[in-house]
């Protein structure tokens, strides 16, 4: 029964502005973190009601093409890269130390850099607007369009969008040294690698996939610069370079980043579904196993993105997408058998899980859909891939993130939030996201292609697309009770206590918040559940007949 | 460890039950307002449908048709399947209010996990495999394509040069996307090869009812063939870009026409018969003097003969758009405009609406590709507004005023 002493109580909390913006506390951090997301989480939101504003009804209404190409430009550019990929850094920055009983991060100072680099470049892509038209060639911004030529990206947005993603790009690549450092150096005594909690896993795969790609897409986009600034000719066939090559090396970065964006959304409703269903994740192991799996092969399917483009090897690339169907399957299946004889308590975190669960499901059979290469060659740059591609970072991440916050926030503020407000959030999300992102599989089946300002009123999807506008702007009638909920309990929220939610992990073994340096003392760690261990020591841990004995006899350590 | 955890508390899991009915109540009723929607849109359709692909028109079209629908069925089935046994666990698990027990504690089952990660694997096998049989047949390119086309990119237009069998000489050049004398003509029953070439960035070459589309690349010709089915002849195409390719993407639209063999070859003939009757542009920097009327040697697109010699307007385009936005002409006389198309390879020409760019069309001028200028003689007008459009480039607009 040993106990770890770690650094004694550390003065109280100097709750001032000079405070927040020179703190190194990882939890400061970590919230710093998701209000930052939130709120290019809002303005990437307002971009996308533009967006279905002007699709609402054929013709153009609101906006021009051109605006309507930054519209849709920034709003991909704000939600990936500094709302779904900075939350999910933020939640991984605020858990992660806790859950594996470390004081903080290991590198405190490098981790409030990487954290203040993201507001500037933040600011210098807003900026863009006011420079003469933000970035319009996509964010995916596939060179040539993406060159300095008339009717490509002409004016500073485009530059002002690469030294951004460079910026934010170094950011993730700090963090994700930071994380893997923090993980394999500071994990408390009794914390073994197989006793992590699967959030701490997930956030391990995706700091590897982070430190492995983001150089590669760095590259591109300094090739890119040069080739816009410095008369280089790396990607314009216009100048002997090749615009194939540019897909590549995105690709090779942005598909592993949708792991990047989805891997630790998996990790939070990890932790979620065992502590509301009071079972243990059902196979651990394997779960890690399939996190791995995922992550590796994230790295060779890069070029599923380019089926269409006749320069790729097509068996291969959709033999490999087909592969990812399989650990992403064996998830789903632990997920689901995690809830199967448990007892399941609804509140708003195992709503959000669930409705993550449901609709990840789709996002993943569509996936699986658009791998067979000629089904691919029809719904390719459709609608279709823009109804999976939010099932996938909205069904899947954005369901996860919001979950997470409902979960974790009663440690971050030591208040609970309000059920009810959750709930009413989750329905009006769940019940507007799949209005707006249904019938785009429809859409994009009846031929309506991407990125399109206005369509003819012939072409037969006026009423959809005014569903799918209706659905929007549903999802972002659900933002208000969200707002609201965390207005009133931060001001009055019940107080949570330790442990409100009789959580599994180490984060609920301090107070809520946690004190700076998190521990004054720890529970002993003998299994991925050492806060349940505690608290029911002597359950009896039972194997479901007819399988072979796989249970965690809460050994005396390993 | 005393304290009452807030999970068990029974009124909060009563209504997250309640919460999670209305939501299902409310996805059923989207899903039946999604329906009817569906049913108005698209007007003989039904329901099911909505999640097909529309009929294919080519014989590859039709493959990949087929392979969609297997993949489709595999993949509601596993839906229905899986989303069911989310569901039904969710109903069937619940917390009920005031049991405090603890569940069995199931840390895993070696059988259960084998048969979930083999089964996939075994679907997912299938479908390669099913995928990559319907690849081999509709990706392929033969050696000896009866009629070979090429499809011209740029932004933003498309145009369409009919080649002859060794693929370099161009019989026919189409710079029209759309219209009943504009569009890719081409012969049902016939293996046609499709070469893709652009003039600048990256297009995609995109037929819904091809259920196909190939992205136009520069620095690199794509070719794909098709065969478009005999019960198709006299039909029209709807196409479009498909990779975001600047302002003018979404306007990049054309059509495809398709013409019984007999039909095809008599229509190709016509139109090399009548290109070889007219000349080719007057190549740039050797424009017409102006004030004289040296272009009555060049017989308008139109048909007008060449007769009063009234002022010339001046028309430039660069970038598809024209740097005049507004004209001025005399009225009731014949006049010139002398069109000076400065953007490499790409088509444009003068048309005159009456009133509004969208307007009834009462003079075109023949599109042709810069960097090239040519006249044009417009009939007499009587006064009144005008707009002059590119025919290629319904966005490139300006007003003539003419009094």
């Amino acid at each position: 029964m040993a106990t770890t002493a770690l650094h004694p109580a550390a003065p109280a909390y100097r709750s001032s502005l000079y405070d927040w913006v020179t703190t190194t506390d990882h939890k400061k951090i970590g919230i710093l973190y998701v209000i930052n997301s939130f709120v290019f989480f809002f303005i990437g939101g307002l971009l996308a009601m533009g967006v279905r504003l002007e699709l609402a009804q054929p013709g153009l209404q609101f906006v021009a093409d051109q605006t309507y190409n930054e519209i849709f430009t920034m709003h991909a550019t704000f939600m990936i890269f500094l709302f779904v990929i900075p939350m999910l850094a933020g939640f991984g920055n605020y858990i992660v130390p806790l859950q594996i009983g470390a004081p903080d991060m290991a590198f405190p100072r490098i981790n409030a850099l990487s954290f203040w680099m993201l507001p500037l470049a933040g600011i210098l892509l807003l900026l863009s607007f006011v420079t003469g038209g933000s970035a319009a060639a996509g964010w995916t911004s596939y060179s040539p369009l993406a060159q300095d030529r008339p009717l490509g990206a002409v004016g500073p947005g485009q530059d002002l969008w690469v030294v951004a993603l460079v910026l934010i790009g170094t950011s993730s690549i700090l963090g994700a040294v930071n994380f893997l450092v923090t993980m394999f150096k500071m994990r408390a005594p009794g914390m073994t690698l197989f006793r992590m909690p699967i959030m701490t896993w997930t956030v391990l795969v995706t700091s590897v996939l982070v430190l492995l790609a983001t150089p590669v897409i760095t590259s591109a986009l300094i090739m890119l610069f040069i080739d816009r600034n410095y008369g280089g000719s790396f990607f314009d066939p216009a100048n002997g370079g090749d615009a194939i090559l540019y897909q590549n090396i995105f690709w090779f970065y942005s598909h592993p980043a949708v792991y990047v964006m989805v891997l630790p959304a998996m990790g939070m409703i990890s932790e979620i579904l065992p502590v509301f269903s009071r079972k243990p994740l059902f196979g651990y192991r394997a779960f890690v196993f399939a996190t791995a799996a995922i992550g590796a092969l994230g790295f060779s399917v890069w070029a599923h993105h380019m089926f269409t483009t006749g320069a790729v090897y097509l068996p291969f690339f959709s033999f490999v997408t087909f592969l990812i169907a399989i650990p992403t399957g064996v998830k789903m299946f632990n997920w689901i058998f995690t809830l199967w004889g448990g007892k399941l308590t609804l509140s708003t975190p195992l709503l959000f899980a669930l409705g993550f669960l449901s609709m990840f499901l789709i996002g993943g059979i569509n996936g699986a859909v658009s791998a067979s290469v000629p089904v691919d060659f029809a719904i390719h740059d459709t609608y279709w891939v823009v109804a999976h591609l939010h099932y996938v970072l909205f069904g899947g991440s954005v369901f996860g993130i919001m979950g997470g916050l409902y979960y974790w926030f009663p440690k971050m503020t030591g208040r609970m939030m309000s059920e009810s407000l959750g709930k009413v959030q989750f329905v009006l999300m769940f019940v507007g996201f799949n209005l707006t992102f249904f019938p785009m599989h429809q859409l994009g089946l009846a031929g309506m292609p991407r990125r399109i300002a206005d369509y003819s009123s012939a072409s037969g999807w006026n009423d959809l697309n005014l569903l799918a506008t209706i659905g929007g702007f549903t999802i972002a009638a659900s933002m208000l009770p969200l707002l609201w909920n965390v207005f009133v309990s931060l001001r009055s929220g019940e107080p949570a206590g330790d442990d409100p939610w009789e959580g599994n992990t180490l984060e609920w073994a301090t107070s809520s918040p946690p004190p700076p340096y998190n521990f004054d003392h720890l529970p002993p760690i003998r299994s991925e559940r050492p806060v349940f261990d505690q608290r029911h020591g002597d359950v009896p841990h039972t194997k479901t007949p007819p399988g072979p004995d796989r249970t965690q006899q809460i050994p005396a350590g390993r | 460890m005393a304290r009452s955890p807030r999970t068990g508390r029974s009124p909060s899991a009563r209504f997250g039950i309640r919460a999670l009915v209305v939501g299902l109540i409310l996805v059923v009723a989207v899903g039946a307002a999604i329906a009817v929607g569906v049913d108005v849109a698209l007007t003989g359709q039904s329901f099911v449908s909505s999640f097909f692909p529309p009929v294919a028109v080519t014989d590859q079209g039709e493959r990949i048709r087929d392979l969609y629908g297997i993949v489709f069925f595999i993949a509601v089935a596993i839906f229905f399947l899986v989303e069911g046994l989310i569901i039904w666990t969710v109903v069937r698990y619940k917390r009920r209010p005031g049991d405090d027990e603890l569940p069995v504690q199931t840390h895993g089952n070696m059988i259960a996990e084998t048969v979930w990660t083999v089964v996939p694997t075994i679907i997912v096998a299938f479908l390669f495999i099913i995928s990559w049989q319907t690849l081999n047949v509709v990706d392929t390119v033969s050696a000896t394509p009866e009629t070979r086309i090429r499809a011209v990119a740029g932004q933003f237009q498309w145009s369409f040069d009919y080649l002859a069998n060794d693929g370099k000489t161009v019989l026919y050049q189409q710079f029209l996307p759309t219209g009943e004398d504009g569009g890719m003509t081409v012969p049902t029953g016939r293996t046609i090869k499709l070469d893709l070439t652009s003039l600048d960035v990256i297009h995609a070459f995109y037929v819904p009812q091809f259920l196909f589309k190939r992205d136009v690349v520069p620095g690199r010709t794509n070719s794909f063939e098709f065969n478009v089915k005999d019960s198709d002849a006299g039909q029209t195409f709807r196409g479009q870009c498909a990779e975001l390719c600047g302002a003018g993407h979404r306007i990049m639209l054309f059509e495809v026409h398709a013409l019984t063999p007999a039909d095809y070859d008599a229509w190709l003939q016509a139109r090399i018969a009548e290109k070889a009757a007219a000349p080719t542009p007057a190549p740039s920097g050797a424009p017409a003097p102006s004030g004289e009327p040296a272009a009555s040697g060049q017989p308008a697109a139109s048909g007008q003969p060449a007769t009063g010699a009234g002022p010339t307007l001046i028309v430039s385009a660069i970038n598809v758009a024209f740097e005049q936005t507004a004209l001025t002409g005399p009225a009731n006389t014949p006049f010139k405009i002398e069109f000076d198309n400065k953007d490499a390879s790409v088509p444009h020409n003068v048309a005159i609406h009456e009133g509004s760019p969208t307007g009834p069309e009462l003079f075109k001028g023949e599109v042709f590709p810069g960097v090239a200028k040519k006249t044009y003689d417009v009939p007499a007008l009587p006064a009144g507004a005008y707009a002059f459009v590119c025919t290629v480039h319904p966005n490139m607009t300006g007003t003539l005023t003419v009094n």
